[in-house]
């Protein structure tokens, strides 16, 4: 809209993090359309990160839910993520120990419902403690929901793992058969360049409809629900909580609210996780997912929306850029006279602890340096047209907040 | 049996004891729960392993160890120690948070320490490099099958927590640490450099973690991952026994290291498993036989329970 009509004007409204955002972004984009048209990223593959990253947005967006609008410290959402998965893939598998061969969409609601009764479960006996509290204790009961799926063996195939998911529109009229009776089509975008699009390229096409659709109803949810009386009261808890209870406000109803909310949003990854991956194993619930969907919040700014979204992202950046590094043994500078080499092999044969050293450092960076993160919810809290229709000589207040105080 | 379950229970709740004295230790000094606390364990363990590849062979031996093993184990209480002032000066001194900021910074330092020394050492397990023993003769016809290794561990536990108690109890720095966690204000007021009783808090609570590290190593073995597996029955511990209180640590580790330890006999307990049984309208088969796997779950309920009916543990004042 605004962007289309003014783009000038957009830019001069955003602040210097939004900007560099934004340039990133735009630079990210060029980017993968240049690796796109040489060929050099198959489309599949692009559509298949453009899933994963919709998926750990939707992570993002439901742990901003919780400790982002309310202070909730949950640790456990690779346990919600995991029901989610599990809940799905266990009513439609074919493998399925349990039931088995229901339509994706029971997979779902079954999902669901299990995900909110998981969180009243964890959530009745911990909301009421402290925050720290809460975070040991949903560390804790994750990891009691991980041994039970891995134990369960009668239940859950154990670490088999369970096989056998069919696609998320299987059984709808003619969205289950579509990839299929696609044509398959060349593209050639450049010259000398050739690609091909068959069925594995339209069903991944559907299955970013699928997240994109989960995405966008969350993030318009969530959004009026941030701004709406009732974030506004998550808001007090979170920054007072006493000041809340002080105001005739129910805190630990309100608690209760954001938590089921979250979770379920946690859930919806898990169940679009399920149909995309087409296999789900207790590695799927490692407490390590949790600390990813951790750094994406912190690093997009807790508490606000868009700042979820891009912190997603940037997860997926991080996860499926450290592959490429795999294949790096040695780095060499070229000074002229002499090169030098520098032997990487033992950095980069294992990406696994690279990774988890880029996690870790980057939590005590942002923590040290920036703990609200790249882009603070400043903006998101007000309705835009209250901005818009505040007097044009406003030389205090919102704009100026925009640009330099980054408190909520 | 149930003897086999106490033996090893003591063996393995002094390595609790260790790791739940210090982490409490931290949590009402510094005010905040240290999650990199179990990787602060991981630390010690490969310090001493290191040292032990360096000094193996040396001298005589003290109850199945080498004398090399004790000094790897110093070796790994000092570097444990080193690493967490270093943390604490480069990363925590400056920051100007509150616990629950703190608390997430944690994660990201444990995540730093199990990344390097997974770089370092590779995911796999390792051992020690000394011969383990067979169970002590004069014990297995009471069906106790510990080896004089497991009296090694409790014994030098002992050893440590006795001097800790010493140094609380009798020396001006205990005085001090008490007088902080009680009231760090006051504590502040009255004189006391809170700046420096904090630091010796890092040593003591990192070093005794060190040592707790070194311990499992040699009880189980080495992972990058051994501390954090542990991070959550210290918590246990920890809450259990009471935030803030040393003793309650103490008891609080004791307890859940029976505890974890003496979980096959739950297993004998028919009722959970044969639920289906004793229900109408539910299939035979229904239910969950709590085995050794979820000696850790069983951790986490009590710790969940204990919140609920006493938040302050069992030390720590009533609410």
């Amino acid at each position: 809209m605004r962007v289309v009509s003014d783009p000038r004007g957009y830019w001069a409204d955003l602040t210097g993090a939004e900007r560099a955002v934004v340039a990133f972004i735009v630079g990210f984009a060029a980017l993968l359309v240049v690796g796109l048209l040489t060929g050099a990223l198959a489309p599949t593959y692009f559509l298949y990160l453009v899933g994963i990253a919709g998926m750990y947005s939707l992570l993002s967006f439901g742990l901003n839910s919780q400790w982002g609008f309310t202070g909730l410290i949950n640790f456990s959402v690779a346990a919600f993520f995991g029901i989610g998965a599990y809940g799905t893939a266990l009513m439609s598998a074919s493998s399925s120990p349990i039931a088995g061969g229901f339509v994706p969409v029971v997979g779902l609601l079954v999902a669901l419902v299990v995900a909110a009764l998981l969180a009243l479960a964890i959530g009745i006996p911990t909301l009421r403690l402290r925050a720290d509290y809460l975070a040991i204790a949903s560390l804790g009961l994750a990891e009691v929901v991980r041994l039970v799926v891995l134990n369960e063996r009668q239940w859950t195939n154990g670490s088999a793992g369970v096989r056998g998911i069919p696609q998320f529109f299987e059984g709808w009229p003619v969205l289950a058969t579509l990839p299929q009776t696609m044509p398959g089509l060349v593209v050639r975008p450049l010259p000398g360049t050739e690609i091909v699009l068959e069925t594995p390229f339209w069903s991944a096409l559907l299955n970013v409809v699928v997240v994109l659709g989960f995405v966008g109803g969350s993030y318009a949810i969530l959004r009026r629900a941030h701004r709406s009386p009732w974030g506004r009261v998550l808001r007090t808890i979170r920054s007072d909580e006493d000041l809340a209870r002080a105001l005739g406000k129910n805190t630990y109803g309100f608690k209760m609210q954001s938590f089921v909310l979250g979770s379920l949003i946690m859930a919806l990854a898990g169940v679009f996780y399920a149909h995309l991956n087409l296999f789900v194993s207790p590695g799927d619930l490692d407490p390590v997912t949790t600390f990813y969907v951790w750094v994406a919040v912190i690093l997009g700014g807790s508490g606000s929306n868009r700042g979820a979204l891009f912190g997603g992202f940037v997860i997926v950046a991080i996860r499926e850029g450290t592959r490429f590094l795999s294949g790096i043994s040695s780095f060499v500078v070229d000074l002229g006279v002499v090169a030098l080499e520098f032997d990487l092999s033992w950095l980069t044969s294992n990406v696994a602890p690279l990774r988890l050293l880029l996690i870790g450092a980057l939590i005590v960076l942002l923590m040290r340096y920036r703990p609200q993160g790249v882009l603070p919810p400043q903006r998101e809290l007000i309705w835009p047209s209250v901005v818009d229709r505040a007097p044009g000589t406003l030389d205090s207040g919102v704009r100026d907040v925009q640009a330099g105080e980054t408190d909520e | 049996m149930v003897f086999d379950y106490l033996a090893s229970g003591l063996v393995f709740s002094s390595i609790i004891v260790l790791g739940s004295i210090g982490l409490s230790l931290i949590y009402s000094i510094a005010d905040f729960a240290n999650f990199a606390h179990g990787d602060t364990m991981t630390v010690g363990a490969y310090a001493a392993f290191v040292t032990f590849g360096a000094v193996g062979g040396l001298g005589g031996a003290v109850l199945g160890l080498p004398y090399g093993f004790f000094v790897a184990l110093l070796a790994g209480i000092a570097v444990a120690a080193v690493v967490a002032i270093v943390t604490e000066k480069v990363v925590y001194e400056g920051m100007n948070a509150g616990s629950i900021e703190l608390l997430i910074t944690s994660i990201g330092i444990a995540f730093i320490y199990r990344a390097i020394i997974q770089i370092g050492f590779g995911a796999d397990f390792t051992r020690y490099q000394i011969q383990s023993l067979r169970p002590i003769e004069a014990l297995l016809p009471y069906g106790v099958r510990v080896t004089v290794h497991d009296v090694a561990i409790v014994a030098s536990a002992a050893v440590l927590v006795g001097g800790l108690h010493v140094l609380l109890q009798y020396t001006d720095l205990g005085r001090k640490m008490r007088a902080m966690a009680d009231n760090p204000d006051l504590a502040r007021i009255s004189g006391i450099r809170t700046d420096r009783i904090k630091l010796w808090t890092w040593i003591l609570g990192a070093g005794l973690a060190g040592s707790g590290g070194v311990f499992l190593g040699l009880y189980n073995q080495l992972s990058p991952r051994m501390g954090f597996n542990l991070l959550l029955l210290i918590f246990a511990a920890v809450i259990l026994g009471g935030i803030g209180s040393v003793y309650g640590a103490m008891l609080g580790g004791f307890l859940i290291g029976m505890i974890n330890q003496l979980t096959p006999v739950l297993s004998d307990i028919r009722l959970l498993t044969d639920m289906g049984a004793l229900l109408p309208l539910v299939p035979d088969s229904f239910g969950i036989t709590i085995g050794i796997e979820y000696a850790n779950a069983i951790a986490f309920v009590i710790m969940v329970a204990v919140l609920l009916v006493r938040p302050n543990g069992i030390a720590g004042e009533a609410v």
